[in-house]
């Protein structure tokens, strides 16, 4: 009462709760945010992989700062990493067990989740369950839980999120060089003189990268349908018609060889394909490809130029190049692009994709998915003995080939063949494109197990949820997009009786009986890391080297890094510097690639096209971002971009309520964006709400060589929301 | 578990250069912040480091990233302006405070006192970019003061530190210089410089469209309805205007007894009541000051009238000062649809309104409520004139978005005139000139849009800060 009385009074104006303490790193700061130590870890975001430093008070984690001796981001983040330590105390963690929606202990939970599964494959056989895991855990739980899955449970349905996400990537990458790995480095965007950044918003989507392109005298090209805040840093914006990509590439491709841009003779002996290449480019033309990618001719020419007679020239890409049915071959062409144009393996010249998820690298190095671990092809008879020894097994047990991709397990789900599935650290009830399609195959599993650190709405759908331990809970390493393996260090405990998805890894293979043999005195993801390193010893993404010790000495260590002297400290910057890739007599591929239509082009009942993505504030399906209140109220709801022109003739306005609608699905009630960011004809949605959820409208339609999700095209109609 | 601590390391000296450094002043120089829109990608990492830095609550936001955009695709132009506070030459914020909890320091920095903030939020509406906040779980007013422990400390702002583009710096300017010459202050959608002598220097992209408009414009949404207030004025007005006509025992009686109501009510739309009495420290340049000064004089005069009349005239003679100060301390460039002496008339008009009809002075009263509604409709003229939503969109939200308040509002105050010229009961009579008034004020709080930055596309939407 007398507190009430003097706050209504008051007597007191709560200064003592907004006071300043002398820190000695960064010097005065809210004393709400002093800590009592500091550990050294790398964001648990985007695939950038920033060093962050990150402060603890009596057991809570309470600041974050950036890690000034850093070499990715020298001390700066971005808005979600500079808030990061408040999503491990969010509200809606899991801490307990729960089974059929009542709260269990672990041991009781991870029986069912073991007889549960075990029993699906005695009925249905062993095809009948699916692993669905991220690219956001730590190197050495991708590394167990690949061969928990693969070998000890034998579950040949396997796959991570990471197929929505930089698939295509990876597949581009295996078709040209013969393996996976970006083969520049961040540097390299501050020496290119031409920065090309092909379907990549990296203001909004990888922000740490923007200063690499900034001021720097490079030629910054942005290609992106959208007036992106990334296409206001660009010297030259290439407005493309959405899945104009592959039309625009041939058409630079067809104006480098015509104007005598590509040395043909020094380029022969390196590449495989090339008069293949040159005569499928006989029938392209800038005009042929400015009427087929929207863009004008005379822009396409002064592209072509640009990329021809740079010196250096990054070419960079992100989802609006992966997110496709036709991902894959587009990275390949961006691929051949680089290299008849000689932009590989050099100084400030590399085809480089940026990548999504903070440990994407990580799981396709480690992952048992869609190579074996260290980039080992599942039919590469060198590399199983090879494999098979290191793990002293016999040959026959590796698996012969990857199993079904993430949306051949949904389909498969939905046709009855997989009846238990276990996910790990994805939402793919807001992730998967066609959301009805996804809701529907969750709900007709016999088993499903989810392993998150949150609530989310596919742990609604769970049997069994198991609460897991998130970032700056755990211990291990990241690799970033440039190849970086940096740590990531547990600075608090995990709440309740949330485990490490390490821990629950091991202690299933105990009920599994596969822990021995997998897991051979394994206690801590260290043990894993180690294994790791032999494993990937003399690969193309070779660890061995890189020692936790070496990482925290330089603070993040670029693979390849074989042990030996003659490997710099902070391993290898660049991939193919002698000019030889990962193919047969080191030549890269050179792909054919014509465009296909869209499958869901926008027609008189669905005029619009949509177009999908991301916004800086926040973070996938918003499961950690929506819980923080600074960046929630940066951006607290989902909208639909639309052009004036269009916004006129549906008598709508910006603030007003819109309802979308696709084929598949409908977004009931979403706010509207007047703005000519976007073309006339196309509008925008940012995927991460749950209430607005972009993903009711998204074609299920795969990238047939990725199976990476069409994400970023489909028709849609609008209209005013009424009640 | 282990924890695998890298700890106390020394701070980093080998890095620097990527640390702005804090230049010392020279004489006559106070910092300022600069701002370089080529530079911002609207990453909001500035707000989120200043939230942070300060440990402030949700919704409290010192820092803000607006959006602003032109043209059309694909040559659209959009750029970002990320502001706090401007750390003006003549800070509005200062000038109006009662109890001067605003100081201009040395290095100036325009720093808050929050021991001596009432929370009367007047410098809310006196800052033409809406800087300061009322932070509601301290029931004050808090600001950006350039995290002026670092500066002592020899920091620079946690924002120019967070910044990855480095688009916002702290510089040093000249403040002679400065008011001679502060064009570099002015950028698209953002109040002119020339109002409070903003110092934030702005580089602007030479590619501006001249069309350029704010995200947030789209946004136009009423404003705190300040019950207290809307009580407080009219009960004060209704008491000065019986002041006037008060003859009887009676009346003075029950004009005394609303005056003390509303004084008694004005201290509780403070955040802080206890510490009223600050309030009177700024006459010089207040006239939030000059009100409670005037006001509590009337108030102390009025229960004296009742038992001597012939101080009544004194009574009345503060009061009507009273009402005039009331009615200046709307006055500011901050809140377009106030700053007019339009609203001396509209509050005047009330005064004869109500109280006129309370002591039964039919023609006055009529005259009173017909004045109120000939004020508003001259100064939608005169807001309609600027196409810019401060202006033209306070009438849009008094015309459209409450419309039928606004029609209700005029409806009893015609009809409440007539009524007091063809000789209704008096009763029927201050029935409607006081449902009429009621309305009118209510409206007066709400259907105002302030000056203020370029928003981004969310300010304002429900669930974002600011």
């Amino acid at each position: 009462m007398k507190a009430l009385v003097r706050r209504v009074l008051g007597v007191d104006h709560g200064g003592d709760r907004y006071r300043y303490v002398d820190d000695p790193i960064r010097g005065p700061v809210s004393e709400s945010r002093a800590v009592d130590q500091w550990v050294r870890t790398t964001c648990g975001y985007c695939s950038v992989g920033c060093g962050m430093l990150l402060g603890v008070r009596a057991g809570r984690a309470v600041a974050v700062q950036g890690d000034p001796d850093h070499p990715v981001n020298r001390g700066r983040l971005c808005p979600k990493g500079l808030c990061e330590h408040q999503m491990i105390a969010a509200d809606g963690r899991l801490t307990m067990p729960t089974v059929d929606g009542q709260a269990a202990n672990w041991n009781d939970a991870l029986d069912r989740v073991v007889s549960g599964l075990r029993g699906v494959i005695d009925t249905h056989g062993p095809d009948s369950v699916a692993i669905l895991s991220t690219g956001q855990l730590v190197t050495e739980e991708f590394y167990a839980l690949g061969k928990l899955a693969r070998l000890g449970m034998g579950v040949r349905n396997y796959d991570g999120n990471t197929t929505l996400c930089m698939a295509s990537a990876v597949s581009g990458y295996k078709l040209s060089f013969g393996t996976d790995g970006p083969p520049g480095c961040y540097e390299d965007f501050e020496l290119a003189d031409v920065v090309v950044l092909w379907g990549a918003n990296i203001a909004d989507n990888h922000p740490l990268l923007a200063p690499r392109i900034m001021g720097g005298g490079q030629t910054i090209v942005v290609v992106d349908p959208r007036v992106t805040k990334t296409a206001m840093l660009a010297d030259l914006h290439v407005a493309v018609k959405p899945r104009g990509d592959v039309a625009l590439l041939n058409g630079i491709l067809a104006t480098l060889a015509a104007e005598h841009l590509i040395d043909l003779d020094d380029i022969r002996d390196r590449v495989d394909g090339l008069d293949d290449l040159l005569a499928h480019l006989a029938g392209w033309d800038a005009e042929r490809a400015a009427i087929e990618s929207g863009v004008e001719v005379d822009v396409v020419r002064e592209l072509a130029r640009i990329i021809g007679r740079a010196e250096r020239c990054v070419l960079a890409w992100s989802m609006g190049v992966n997110h496709s049915a036709q991902g894959t071959e587009t990275v390949t062409l961006l691929n051949s692009l680089a290299v008849l144009t000689g932009n590989i393996g050099r100084l400030g010249a590399s085809p480089f994709s940026i990548t999504g998820q903070c440990n994407a690298m990580g799981t396709r190095e480690t992952g048992f998915t869609a190579s074996m671990p260290g980039y080992r092809a599942y039919d590469d008879p060198l590399a199983r003995a090879e494999l098979a020894a290191l793990w002293n097994i016999d040959e026959a047990r590796l698996p012969t080939e990857r199993g079904r991709a993430y949306p051949d397990i949904i389909n498969a789900i939905v046709s009855g063949r997989i009846r238990g599935l276990w996910i790990i650290a994805t939402n793919p009830v807001v992730s998967y494109p066609h959301r009805d399609i996804i809701e529907t195959a969750l709900r007709s599993l016999d088993l499903l197990v989810v392993q998150d650190g949150f609530e989310t709405p596919t742990t609604e759908l769970a049997n069994v949820v198991l609460p897991a331990a998130i970032w700056g809970e755990k211990d291990g390493t990241f690799t970033n997009s440039e190849r970086r393996v940096s740590r990531v260090r547990a600075a608090v405990e995990p709440p309740g009786r949330a485990r490490t998805d390490f821990d629950i890894f091991l202690d299933i293979a105990r009920r599994w009986g596969c822990a021995a043999e997998l897991f051979p005195g394994w206690s801590s993801p260290f043990d894993a890391y180690e294994e790791w390193r032999r494993v990937s010893m003399g690969r193309p993404c070779d660890y061995s080297g890189i020692t936790w010790d070496r990482i925290d000495a330089v603070g993040g260590v670029q693979w390849p890094c074989p042990e030996g002297p003659d490997v710099p400290l902070a391993g290898t910057k660049r991939l193919y510097t002698d000019q030889r890739v990962n193919r047969p007599g080191g030549r890269t591929a050179l792909r054919v690639v014509e465009p296909t239509p869209l499958r869901d082009a926008p027609r008189p009942d669905y005029p619009f096209l949509l177009n999908t993505g991301r916004t800086v504030e926040h973070w996938h399906t918003r499961t950690k971002t929506g819980r923080i209140a600074v960046l929630e109220g940066l951006a607290p709801e989902a909208w639909v971009e639309m052009h004036p022109e269009d916004a006129t003739r549906l008598h709508l306005r910006s603030g007003d309520w819109a309802r979308v609608s696709s084929q598949r699905g409908t977004i009931d009630r979403i706010r509207v964006r007047v703005t000519t960011i976007v073309r006339h004809g196309e509008v925008f949605i940012p995927f991460h709400w749950d209430e607005q959820c972009a993903n009711r409208l998204t074609d299920d339609d795969f990238d047939p060589i990725s199976r990476e999700p069409n994400y970023k095209q489909c028709a849609v109609r609008i209209e005013p929301w009424s009640a | 578990m282990t924890l695998v601590q890298i700890t106390t390391k020394p701070p980093m000296e080998a890095k620097k250069t990527n640390t702005p450094e804090l230049l010392a002043l020279d004489a006559g120089e106070q910092y300022r912040f600069g701002f370089n829109m080529n530079s911002c990608i609207g990453c909001h990492s500035c707000e989120v480091a200043c939230a942070e830095q300060n440990g402030l609550p949700a919704g409290t936001v010192w820092r803000r990233v607006g959006e602003i955009e032109g043209g059309d695709h694909p040559t659209t132009r959009r750029f970002h302006l990320s502001m706090s506070c401007n750390q003006c030459i003549e800070p509005a914020c200062l000038e109006g405070c009662p109890t001067n909890a605003y100081v201009k320091l040395t290095n100036g920095v325009v720093a808050h006192n929050a021991d001596d903030c009432i929370g009367c939020q007047y410098c809310t509406w006196n800052c033409p970019y809406s800087v300061p906040v009322f932070q509601p779980d301290r029931r004050i007013v808090t600001k950006c003061d350039m995290c002026q422990p670092r500066l002592e400390a020899g920091r620079t702002p946690a924002c120019v530190d967070a910044c990855p583009t480095h688009a916002i710096t702290i510089e040093k300017v000249n403040v002679e210089a400065w008011r001679l010459d502060h064009a570099a202050g002015d950028a698209p959608a953002l109040p002119s410089a020339d109002l409070t002598l903003s110092t934030t220097r702005f580089d602007l992209p030479e590619d501006l469209p001249i069309d350029a408009y704010a995200a947030s414009d789209w946004n136009l949404r009423p404003e705190h309805p300040h019950w207290s207030l809307v009580w407080l004025t009219l009960l004060s007005q209704l008491a000065v205007g019986m002041t006037f006509t008060a003859d009887s025992f009676a009346q003075r009686g029950a004009t005394a007894t609303v005056a003390s109501i509303a004084l008694l009510g004005a201290l509780f739309h403070l955040g802080r009541p206890a510490v009223a009495y600050k309030a009177f420290r700024n006459l010089r340049r207040s006239w939030l000051s000059r009100e409670v000064a005037l006001l509590s004089l009337y108030g102390t005069l009025a229960p004296i009238t009742v038992a001597a009349p012939g101080v009544r005239p004194y009574a009345a003679a503060a009061g009507a000062a009273g009402v005039y100060a009331s009615a200046r301390l709307y006055m500011v460039p901050g809140r377009p649809a106030w700053h007019t002496p339009l609203t001396v008339v509209r509050f005047t008009a009330t005064t004869m309104a109500l109280g006129a009809t309370a002591t039964g002075q039919r023609t006055y009263a009529a005259a009173g409520l017909a004045l109120a509604v000939l004020a508003t409709i001259a100064n939608w003229a005169r807001l309609l004139r600027n196409p810019s939503p401060p202006f033209r969109g306070a009438v849009r939200l008094e015309t459209r978005w409450f419309r039928p308040w606004t029609l209700a509002r005029f409806a009893t105050a015609i009809v409440g005139a007539l009524g007091a010229l063809l000789g209704w009961p008096l009763a029927i009579v201050f029935v409607l000139g006081a449902a009429s008034e009621f309305v009118g004020r209510w409206l007066f709080y709400v259907a105002v849009v302030p000056l203020n930055m370029p928003g981004a596309f969310w300010r304002g939407a429900a669930g974002s800060h600011r």
